[in-house]
């Protein structure tokens, strides 16, 4: 199996200052007084591999650095220490709808958002009908978009986003939205996915999802990764780690 | 750190670049009565109102002053209202360059285009004047566009600094503001380098913008190209300021994102 990803002593630091000074006057006022900074380790010596074909699950108590972790791995943050490896194009699902803009209409909402996904306009010419079929949304696509229901917005982007060829999906609780039948069809997108041997790295807190789909899950607590192994005794961990 | 062999100028990227530049350009727009004319009005009136302020009202002894002041107008326009939207520009995409990767001067470069095409237009109001000038047509008209290019890349060069320094630095916004005001009257706009004594020409040949400026006006109003030796020190200072500001950009970049 080849690796697609690979983390080697990551950490990541945030210095968070208690009294943010970012204009002159601040700085100019307050300059006898020092700025505590505290550093917060968001991330600490995570050693992680992938493989392609792999379905990864991420699950820890909120504030324990999920999120953090696949935006190092997406390349948004760079780690303050260690190394990221990525053997492919990356296809992030970190927030459905980015670049969406509410003055366009949807269908150029739809162009631009799969552009930005790394789609080119021929192929979006191609797959047009489809988004627009599977997010069932073909009377509205006119529109402009800030008159649209979240929902729909984000029927909307999730329909473009599975359209999005990439090696390597990054999903950050994607699934908790639309209503019941889309939540649904969204799973069953999931397992076709799966299905096609595609890699997905899927944080959530939907821990029977996890358990669906997930070969291996990562248990994250304060930045560091406690467990990583088999979904079933992972996810037995984590909640015998919180008592439930 | 990050080892992903990228490319910058990828078609992937390419594609970014045009789709955030051109919906820009649309939005920006979108929304008022006079749309697109609004880009050609914002100019048009500034060089009206110090047309009648220095032609009629104090009489500059210049030859065809409109066009030497139009044209004035138009490229510090292009370069005030470009540094000024690149500025925030990580601002105003700050849900775009937080959610997903891509070269973080894909959208300095795409907020520079957009200004960009907003100064093609204007240059199109200024050919339609020239055209009704009783000044014939030059073949040094076309050395313009090396302008063009100098004056695009100094004007990115500024974005790039000020974007990425806007980041950490939030004030610079009404500093470069005050700069600007500054600037105005500093760059030979509304007035030719010549009405100036010369020991201060040095000083103001230090702007490279007033460089632009005036050798523009020599191919479109006199009708020639500068010498040889004056065009060689506006190309290295281009570039000298590109690289600058490649240096600092690159300094920060890595920031933007969970800095914004």
């Amino acid at each position: 199996m080849p690796k697609l990803v690979e983390l080697n002593n990551i950490n990541k630091i945030f210095r968070i200052p208690h009294e943010r000074r970012n204009t002159l006057k601040e700085n100019f006022l307050n300059f006898h007084r020092k700025v505590k900074i505290e550093d917060f380790h968001a991330l600490k010596n995570i050693n992680l591999t992938i493989n392609q074909g792999d379905f990864i699950g991420i699950i820890g108590r909120n504030g324990s650095g999920k999120s953090t972790l696949l935006k190092i791995i997406a390349n948004i943050y760079t780690p303050t220490s260690g190394e990221v490896v990525v053997n492919g194009s990356i296809s992030p699902f970190l927030e459905l709808g980015v670049g969406f803009n509410g003055d366009m209409t949807a269908r150029e909402n739809v162009y631009l958002n799969g552009i930005i996904l790394g789609l080119s306009h021929k192929e979006i010419d191609k797959k047009y009908k489809e988004i627009v079929k599977y997010a069932e949304l073909s009377d509205f696509m006119d529109m402009k978009l800030k008159n649209f229901s979240s929902g729909m917005q984000v029927r909307l982007a999730f329909s473009v986003a599975i359209q999005a060829d990439a090696d390597i999906y990054l999903c950050d609780e994607v699934l908790a939205v639309g209503d019941m039948s889309f939540q649904k069809k969204c799973f069953d997108t999931f397992q076709e996915f799966k299905k096609a041997g595609k890699t997905i790295i899927y944080v959530t807190h939907d821990l029977p999802s996890v358990k669906e789909f997930c070969n291996k899950t990562a248990l994250l607590d304060h930045g560091e990764i406690l467990t990583f192994g088999p979904t079933e005794e992972v996810v037995k961990k984590y909640l015998q780690s919180l008592n439930v | 750190m990050t080892k992903i062999k990228e490319q910058i100028f990828s078609k992937k990227n390419l594609r970014i670049l045009k789709e955030i530049a051109v919906s820009d350009f649309k939005v920006r727009y979108q929304n008022s009565i006079l749309g697109y004319v609004w880009t050609l009005i914002k100019p048009l009136l500034l060089f009206a109102v110090l047309y009648v302020v220095f032609s009629v009202f104090m009489r500059f002894p210049v030859e065809n002053y409109q066009l030497y002041l139009l044209l004035g107008v138009i490229i510090w326009n292009f370069f005030a209202e470009a540094t000024v939207v690149a500025l925030r520009s990580f601002e105003t995409k700050q849900s775009l360059i937080t959610k997903i990767y891509f070269p973080r001067i894909i959208v300095v470069i795409a907020s520079t285009l957009t200004s960009f095409m907003t100064f093609l237009l204007n240059m199109l109001v200024f050919l339609v004047f020239l055209c009704l000038s009783n000044i014939g047509f030059h073949f040094s008209f076309f050395f313009f566009l090396i302008y063009i290019i100098e004056l695009y890349f100094i004007i990115l060069a500024f974005s790039l600094i000020l974007s990425a320094l806007y980041v950490k630095f939030r004030d610079l916004s009404h500093i470069w503001d005050v700069l600007l005001q500054i600037g105005f009257w500093l760059t030979p706009i509304i007035y030719p380098v010549s009405l100036i004594p010369d020991v201060y020409h040095r000083f103001i040949y230090l702007n490279p913008l007033a460089r632009v400026i005036e050798y523009s006006r020599v191919v479109f109003v006199d009708g020639y190209i500068p010498a040889f030796n004056l065009n060689i020190t506006l190309a290295i200072m281009t570039i000298l300021i590109f690289i600058l500001g490649m240096f600092v950009f690159r300094k920060f970049e890595s920031q933007i994102a969970e800095n914004i």
